[in-house]
């Protein structure tokens, strides 16, 4: 039940994040929520369960893109990867932390989509437009990385059972 | 201890990782072809759901001051403007054209198209595509490879289609490529997507220069899309004297992130 609770506040999520979201479009990028909440997911639950849910968002990610299913939850099982060994070094309280660790995520997700669909033959950017994409795309993803973490925690010292669902 | 977890957590994520590649490796099979469309159909109508929830959201917070009213009267004029712009290009291309090639243009292929309107109900997840999704698929005879456009000029092609749903690349997609001419000059060249705006190479020729201002229409080279559909007008050229093409910027017909409304070409076959 807590997970189906989860999986459709994912679903919103990705929802939000193919309607909505493109009209906040700056340098063009736009915000990637999913990798967002994946990563405060990760942050406040631990990598196993970030890469859980970086499984569910990125088939959900895969269903509203062309192409096969799983790359981007590929590039969303690399962010939560990357930000779990990020979780066991450091404040875990500290917002920088987590700023900093979805910007370098946001970079390795751009990466290794672009590489899969390399692999899988499908079409990718050039590399000069790759680059670009991949750094704006940091740096907005990180701007929005403190408020989703003030809300998760938030919301989960209001609701201990999401915590659960979470761990 | 912590070494244990780490290990773990690195066999997890493996395991993960070669579980999603070899569903994208079997999903991509033609035969899968099938129940990933049927699959990415699914998502379509909540994506129209979320989609008319946006809609009505823009509408309650642009009451405020009259807003409502101003945007919509600067849509009605925004849409005369195109549709009045358009016919501005066309007719400055259509006066381009010779005698002989008027004769031979196939005013039924070019102008006499069927369609199928779609709503558009999603975009792509991220920059690396820039795609729409609509809510026509095969069920309304839309295929993949089918040309897209609004009132105001193209918007791309479909690139997968499921039953009632369909995936497009817009000429915004940064591998997008569609040949076109110049309205003024008549020269020809190639837009190819980006980030922020659509660039064109077009070639010189002896004496003719592109300019700011003109438009930019399909060309029909190459069979991808039929000829003289709008793409959009000149906003900067850079000349390079040292190379046989000049490089410009065009300002797109279509805003990507406004357009809530496509046409889909049903009756012309990409070569």
């Amino acid at each position: 039940m807590k997970w189906l609770y989860g999986a459709a506040l994912m679903l919103a999520t990705i929802l939000v994040q193919v309607t909505w979201a493109p009209r906040l479009s700056i340098a063009g990028v736009f915000p990637n929520l999913a990798l967002v909440a994946v990563i405060a997911l990760t942050w406040t639950g631990g990598v196993r369960s970030g890469m859980a849910w970086a499984c569910v968002a990125g088939l959900m990610l895969d269903l509203t893109a062309p192409g096969p299913l799983g790359p981007h939850a590929v590039a969303l099982l690399a962010g939560a990867y990357l930000t779990g060994f990020w979780t066991r070094n450091v404040d875990g309280e500290s917002l920088l932390h987590p700023t900093l660790a979805v910007a370098a995520s946001s970079a390795a997700y751009s990466v290794i989509l672009v590489a899969a669909d390399d692999t899988l033959g499908l079409p990718v950017p050039p590399l000069g437009v790759a680059m670009q994409l991949l750094v704006a795309a940091s740096v907005y993803n990180a701007v929005l990385m403190p408020v989703a973490l003030l809300l998760l925690r938030r919301r989960q010292h209001a609701s201990p059972a999401i915590r659960a669902s979470s761990a | 201890m912590y070494g244990r977890s780490q290990s773990r957590s690195t066999g997890l994520f493996l395991i993960l990782c070669a579980s999603m590649l070899l569903l994208a490796m079997l999903s991509e099979q033609s035969w899968a072809a099938p129940a990933r469309g049927a699959a990415k159909s699914a998502l379509a109508p909540f994506e129209s759901a979320m989609t008319q929830v946006a809609g009505d959201v823009d509408r309650v917070t642009a009451v405020f001051g009259d807003v409502a009213t101003l945007r919509a009267e600067n849509q009605r004029l925004k849409a005369a403007d195109e549709a009045l712009r358009r016919q501005v290009v066309e007719l400055n291309a259509a006066a381009k054209e010779n005698a002989t090639l008027r004769q031979a243009l196939d005013f039924e292929r070019s102008f006499g198209h069927r369609m199928v309107a779609a709503q558009v109900v999603g975009r792509g997840p991220d920059g690396f595509s820039r795609t729409l999704q609509i809510d026509r698929g095969t069920a309304d005879g839309v295929r993949p490879g089918m040309i897209v456009t609004t009132g105001a000029g193209l918007v791309g092609r479909v690139r997968e289609a499921g039953p009632h749903g369909s995936i497009v690349q817009t000429l915004g997609d940064p591998q997008s490529r569609v040949n076109v001419f110049l309205s003024k000059s008549g020269l020809q060249g190639t837009v190819t997507g980006g980030p922020s705006a659509l660039q064109l190479e077009v070639g010189h020729s002896l004496g003719i220069a592109p300019s700011s201002g003109e438009w930019a229409l399909t060309s029909g080279v190459g069979g991808g899309y039929p000829r003289g559909l709008v793409v959009g007008e000149l906003a900067s050229v850079t000349p390079r004297p040292s190379s046989t093409t000049d490089q410009a910027l065009i300002a797109w017909v279509n805003d990507p992130a406004a357009i809530s409304l496509v046409l889909v070409i049903t009756d012309f076959v990409p070569s």
